[in-house]
């Protein structure tokens, strides 16, 4: 019965479950407590942990009890489905929003994931060690320039150029929809090359002999052998990217034409991105903008705010907890968080 | 090991919720713009009393700023609230709460009639100027002037292009002053008599000046509200208003300041018949040069452009700016 108190803690815990009577159960997880309460790497780190996880609840909570008044007014559906947001009239409808970060999200994707897993696989697979430390140390150079800085250039270079690449299509001005997803796009291709590199690093050299040593040529031990093995960190890395593009702000604030109640007529219809009249906004520059300012003192449409807020919050949590899911299942080595570090 | 994944996986939601935090801090400071300049709110240990002032959140940030510097420089003790905005500070005027009402609307006979016995004297220490600033290719078109019932029928998409309005044959691209900005306010004001009156439209949106100049400086066809000291006339061009009566009215220094031009209203600190000392000494100050200055830093139109020292000029005129300062406000 008494178990050895240096074995495993696990164990010695399953054993007392197994054995004893109902009352000694309770034995087993206080002791597991107290060995790790004696345990001052388990103790702190738990500590952390539990902080962490607090203060997301806290954070979560608060969201949800201050956005109360708002689902109440509108109802679930009403506010998360509604294409009118009016609030000198008291109307809020956060899905042209939605649609917005979506669509703008999609486009820095399709245009940054290609880019930088290619880059990454030429860093990774190609470059010798010292120009491959001189790229990687750029790109994440390129990681750490402010968002305001690339929404300044946005708007000085960006707009202008996508406004002429328009031309055809009758834009009116530059504050598309694919203005900031391109602007986007220039910001997680840092996030993607280097956390794809990462993860293609994370294969053991001895595949890539192995494959060379079977008469595999460059090319195909790269695509064939390192790209599949590197799967979960590439997944990984690009939904890191997709977390930092829903969550950016004041560089999409600046290009975007934060113009309300723009749904399109028809779901995949290309107006929103080539037609500032049609370009709507995201979650973010909502919350960004001066409204959050004037909603303060008024509970429905601090509620219409925190809500934003709180929609913002599941959906890029939706997304990491969806891409954890994923990379744990497909099991790979290397993966998300080795991609993380 | 499970602690140290769980930990990994809370990574990034943790980072969205510092934003978020952020962003809601940021919400909550909105709420602060009263402010006191005089903390203890009490009499002064060297016997001055304490100057109280009420009144127009426009004209608050200035007199405040005033406050401050009169506080820090002569010791005196001035409290500036903004209960009920400029109808509030008259009010407290009249009831004799305060010395010193701040207004950013003129005095009304409706005024005179609830406090008969009060002798409000309203001096003008500046001037708020909305400007309807146009890219270059539309001035150039032709168009110069617009009157309220044409801003009106652009503004709710009645009139999309601007050979409608004798310009060239472009669509109009209308950049909204995002709500709240006293500038949106005053266009309001102006174009629908009431902010609660405007219509319920949707618009490109552009938060501040910076941003209304380099958006319209940059895109054809394009329209903005503009505070009136950002339109440079090189970049960006600001449109004659003609009035009601069909007078055209260009934004310039001096018909903003005399008030002929629409788009603005006039900020005004009103004493019940002579300013006390006190009142005295924070008006003195306020018409004075750095007075001026506090003015233009709040991005306000000084009285100092009446003498045709242009409104984004850097040295204000200081000699002449104060000379002209010491009118008391037209009776408009």
């Amino acid at each position: 019965m008494s178990a050895a108190p240096g074995g495993s803690v696990e164990a010695g815990g399953s054993i007392e479950v197994g054995t004893a009577s109902p009352r000694a159960w309770l034995v087993g997880p206080r002791r597991r407590l107290g060995g790790a309460r004696r345990d001052p790497l388990r103790w702190m780190s738990f500590a952390s942990c539990a902080l962490a996880a607090a203060f997301l609840a806290g954070l979560l909570g608060l969201l949800l009890v201050q956005s109360l008044p708002v689902w109440r007014h509108e109802g679930i559906a009403g506010y998360l489905l509604g294409g009118r947001w009016f609030y000198r009239a008291d109307t809020f409808g956060v899905l042209p929003m939605i649609y917005g970060t979506a669509v703008v999200s999609a486009v820095a994707l399709v245009l940054a994931v290609p880019l930088g897993v290619g880059a990454a696989v030429f860093a990774s697979e190609v470059l010798p060690p010292r120009p491959r430390l001189a790229l990687k140390t750029a790109v994440e150079l390129l990681a750490g320039v402010p968002s305001v800085v690339y929404g300044l250039l946005g708007v000085l270079l960006l707009r202008p150029w996508i406004y002429r690449l328009l031309g055809p299509f009758d834009p009116l001005s530059g504050d598309t929809l694919l203005t900031g997803g391109v602007l986007l796009a220039v910001m997680v291709l840092p996030t993607v090359t280097t956390f794809s590199e990462d993860a293609l690093r994370g294969v053991p050299a001895a595949q890539r002999r192995a494959a060379r040593g079977l008469g595999l040529s460059r090319a195909a031990t790269a695509l064939r052998v390192v790209l599949p093995q590197a799967l979960p960190g590439l997944v990984a890395a690009i939904l890191l990217a997709l977390g930092r593009a829903l969550g950016e702000t004041i560089a999409v604030f600046l290009v975007i034409g934060r113009r309300d109640n723009q749904l399109p007529e028809h779901w995949l219809s290309a107006e929103p991105l080539v037609r500032s009249t049609h370009a709507g906004q995201t979650l973010t520059t909502k919350l960004g903008g001066s409204e959050t300012f004037l909603a303060w003192g008024d509970p429905l449409h601090w509620a219409a705010i925190a809500g934003l807020g709180l929609v913002l919050l599941a959906l890029v949590g939706g997304v990491t907890m969806v891409g954890a899911v994923l990379v744990r299942r497909s099991g790979g080595k290397g993966g998300f968080h080795a991609a993380r570090r | 090991m499970s602690t140290r994944n769980a930990m990994n996986r809370l990574g990034p939601l943790l980072t969205i919720g510092f934003a978020l935090t952020l962003v809601a801090c940021g919400g909550g400071s909105g709420s602060g713009d009263k402010m006191a300049a005089d903390p203890s709110g009490s009499g002064t240990a060297d016997g001055s009393a304490v100057l109280r002032v009420n009144g127009s959140t426009t004209v608050n940030p200035v007199v405040t700023k005033a406050a401050e510097i009169l506080h820090a420089e002569r010791g005196m003790n001035i409290t500036v609230d903004t209960q009920g905005g400029s109808s509030g500070g008259i009010a407290a005027l009249g009831e004799g709460r305060v010395e010193v009402a701040m207004s950013s609307r003129p005095v009304i006979d409706h005024d005179h009639t609830t406090y008969p016995k009060v002798d409000f004297r309203p001096v003008r220490i500046g001037a708020d100027a909305v400007a309807l600033a146009v890219n270059k290719d539309v001035w150039d078109g032709g168009v110069h002037a617009l009157s309220r019932q044409q801003t009106q029928a652009i503004y709710e998409g009645k009139v999309d292009n601007w050979s409608a309005v004798g310009g060239p044959d472009e669509p109009i691209v209308f950049y909204d002053k995002e709500p709240g900005r006293g500038t949106w306010e005053v266009f309001a004001h102006w174009a629908y008599g009431n902010p609660d009156d405007a219509p319920l439209v949707s618009h490109l949106e552009i938060g501040s000046n910076e941003e209304g100049r380099t958006k319209v400086s940059s895109t054809p066809g394009a329209i903005t509200q503009l505070s009136f000291a950002w339109t440079d006339r090189k970049t960006v061009f600001p449109l004659a208003v003609v009035t009601d009566e069909g007078q055209t009215v260009a934004p310039t220094p001096a018909t903003v300041a005399d008030g002929s031009y629409p788009i603005s209203r006039q900020l005004l600190v009103i004493t019940d018949g002579a300013p006390s000392p006190a009142a005295k000494e924070l008006i003195d100050f306020l018409l004075s040069p750095r007075g001026q200055q506090v003015v233009r830093d709040a991005g306000y139109v000084p009285l100092a452009a009446e003498k045709g020292v242009a409104a984004t000029g850097e040295t204000a005129a200081a000699g002449t700016g104060a000379a002209a300062a010491s009118a008391p406000a037209a009776g408009s």
